[in-house]
């Protein structure tokens, strides 16, 4: 191909530019927020951080006793942080690996099992996302309080997984189903069975989309807020999201905004990691798939 | 094959099949049953009687209800408006990533992350950043801009276009990446006959990336609208759960939390899925084309 002229590199390079600040801003806005000592956030340019300052983040990690201060009438409350990042990782580790597990057990039993009506019990996972969740949580609290799971982790760690596991299934089922019989089936003539090909053979093999249905897992799980402080009441029982939903805007805010990027660094971590993964993993699912 | 092994294949397909189906139906079954049956009742916590079945009463009264038809409406053009903006920029952002340039990880990267940044907590970070408190520095400017707004299109004006923003800022990242994975998926062989047989790019694209990326396409559609129809956390953190918002999702919310009317609550929720299975079908149809089942 012919070199391009210097107007389109331009362009090419400005509208890259663009989309980079348009998909940036609102995560630098709020890290910039999360930087500041009170005095900037009345005063200072909004857009910068000329001091910045931890103080923000260390608030979150003190732990001294309930009542933090006052502010005019109003309580300053300590919140129990470190609790709450805990409770998150449980949460969300916890989710992603059932969400996982029974996934891949239910798209290989679609893809490559293929009972009577496979294709049907794939269409039937994958309406579900037709339900409206809006006021779904009402008979949902029955459910986990007839679980003996109120305020529970567990509740969420039941919740979760269906968010994202029609997809999953949908997927991983495509990616299966496409495989080539042979793969399969030369393992098997040589006396392993099912199972051992499976573990040996496709699960290996199927790394990417393995990552592809993590990463959407974690992303659908970490998108949630309703659910999260709906069922889970006592602060040490709740997520950093539950948590962060219930500090006070007018007192808290910059405590907040630094709570939010203290979540957001590991999820953003692990899913840039996996980043490449997840758009082969899509490949590799729609195309074997589609 | 043997019978038996098949046999034994479709038993273990069945245990294998048990943990998803059980959690779908432990989390569904119950309060999907639960709504519809309520839709029809007069089921209400503050009620003084006994829970009368009122048969389709609810949708009745829904459907004579004003208020009904403008968070109908108001929940369609946000459904809509998104979805178009969503798929307009994803595309944008999946065509510019297709071919290497210097710093395309970086760009990748960028695009990737507004939808990997989790949104359950910045939904709250944005909340914070339109709606500042009243001290920071930027709260002045927020206020005027909120007006300004809301002057020119009407009261909620400013909350409709932070709850879209923040959709689609989100939601374009997703889909962008999806359809990425899309144009991937095209072989490189057919770009070069497509280059042989035609000098544009907007016939190439037409005639060789837009029919490829057909299924990407109807899969992000059908994502972003059933969030969209049950978007109830992002508007309700955005607008701080008053109801200058009026959607089906709020709406019914309120009903239900406020009023304490479960039954219209429940009907009221109910009214836009036959919108999403007819959606939802086309995605089949769009995924697997009834010529190709028996492949």
């Amino acid at each position: 191909m012919n070199p391009k002229p210097w107007w389109a590199k331009l362009g090419h390079r400005s509208l890259v530019l663009l989309v980079t600040v348009y998909c940036l801003f609102p995560i630098y806005f709020m890290l910039v927020q999360s930087l500041k000592t009170p005095e900037e956030d009345v005063f200072g340019n909004p857009l910068i951080v000329v001091n910045p300052t931890l103080e923000n983040f260390e608030e979150l990690f003190e732990r001294k006793s309930e009542v933090r201060g006052f502010v005019g009438d109003a309580l300053r409350r300590s919140y129990p942080f470190l609790d709450w990042l805990a409770n998150t990782l449980i949460v969300f580790t916890g989710s992603v690996v059932v969400t996982l597990a029974a996934s891949v057990a239910a798209a290989y039993a679609l893809g490559r099992l293929r009972p009577p009506g496979f294709r049907w019990w794939r269409y039937g996972i994958f309406a579900t996302y037709v339900i409206p969740q809006t006021i779904l949580f009402i008979p949902l609290y029955h459910v986990v309080n007839a679980l003996r799971l109120d305020d529970n982790l567990l509740a969420l760690l039941l919740i979760y997984p269906t968010l994202a596991l029609p997809f999953c299934v949908w997927m991983l089922s495509a990616y299966f189903q496409h495989l080539p019989r042979e793969i399969e089936e030369a393992a098997l003539i040589e006396g392993a069975n099912r199972a051992t090909a499976f573990f040996r053979i496709i699960l290996p093999m199927s790394r990417p989309v393995l990552v592809a249905a993590g990463i959407f897992a974690l992303g659908t799980i970490a998108s949630d807020f309703m659910i999260a402080s709906l069922f889970l009441l006592t602060q040490q029982n709740q997520t950093v999201t539950a948590g962060l939903g219930t500090f006070d805007v007018a007192l808290d805010e910059l405590a907040a905004v630094a709570g939010v990027n203290l979540l957001a660094i590991p999820v953003v971590a692990i899913s840039a990691c996996f980043a490449r993964g997840y758009v082969r993993g899509l490949t590799a699912a729609m195309v074997e798939g589609a | 094959m043997t019978r038996q092994q098949r046999r034994r294949d479709i038993r273990t397909a069945y245990l294998l099949l048990a943990p998803a189906v059980l959690l779908m139906l432990t989390v569904l079954a119950y309060p999907l049953c639960w709504e519809v049956w309520t839709s029809l009742t007069s089921l209400s916590p503050l009620q003084e009687g006994a829970t009368v079945f009122v048969g389709l009463e609810n949708y009745r009264h829904l459907l004579q209800d004003p208020d009904f038809w403008t968070a109908a409406s108001v929940t369609v053009v946000y459904a809509v408006v998104t979805s178009v903006a969503k798929l307009a920029l994803g595309l944008g952002f999946a065509l510019l990533l297709a071919r290497p340039f210097r710093g395309r990880t970086l760009a990748f990267l960028a695009i990737f992350l507004p939808w990997v940044y989790p949104a359950g907590v910045s939904v709250i970070g944005w909340f914070w950043t339109l709606n500042p408190p009243i001290a920071t520095s930027y709260a002045v400017f927020m206020g005027t801009l909120k007006y300004r707004v809301d002057g020119i299109f009407g009261g909620g004006a400013w909350a409709f276009l932070s709850v879209t923003l923040f959709n689609i800022w989100r939601g374009s990242s997703f889909i962008g990446v999806l359809l990425l994975a899309g144009i991937n998926a095209i072989p490189a062989e057919l770009f070069e006959y497509a280059l042989l047989d035609s000098r544009s790019p907007w016939q190439r694209f037409r005639a060789v990336t837009l029919p490829l990326l057909k299924p990407f396409l109807a899969l992000g559609v059908f994502l972003s609208l059933t969030s969209a129809f049950a978007d109830l956390a992002n508007v309700w953190m955005l607008t701080a759960g008053r109801i200058v918002f009026p959607v089906i999702g709020t709406q019914a919310y309120w009903l239900a939390i406020h009023t304490g009317r479960f039954g219209e609550a429940s009907a009221l929720s109910l009214t836009l899925v036959p919108l999403l299975l007819a959606a939802l079908l086309l995605l089949f149809r769009l995924f697997d084309p009834p010529e190709r089942e028996a492949a």
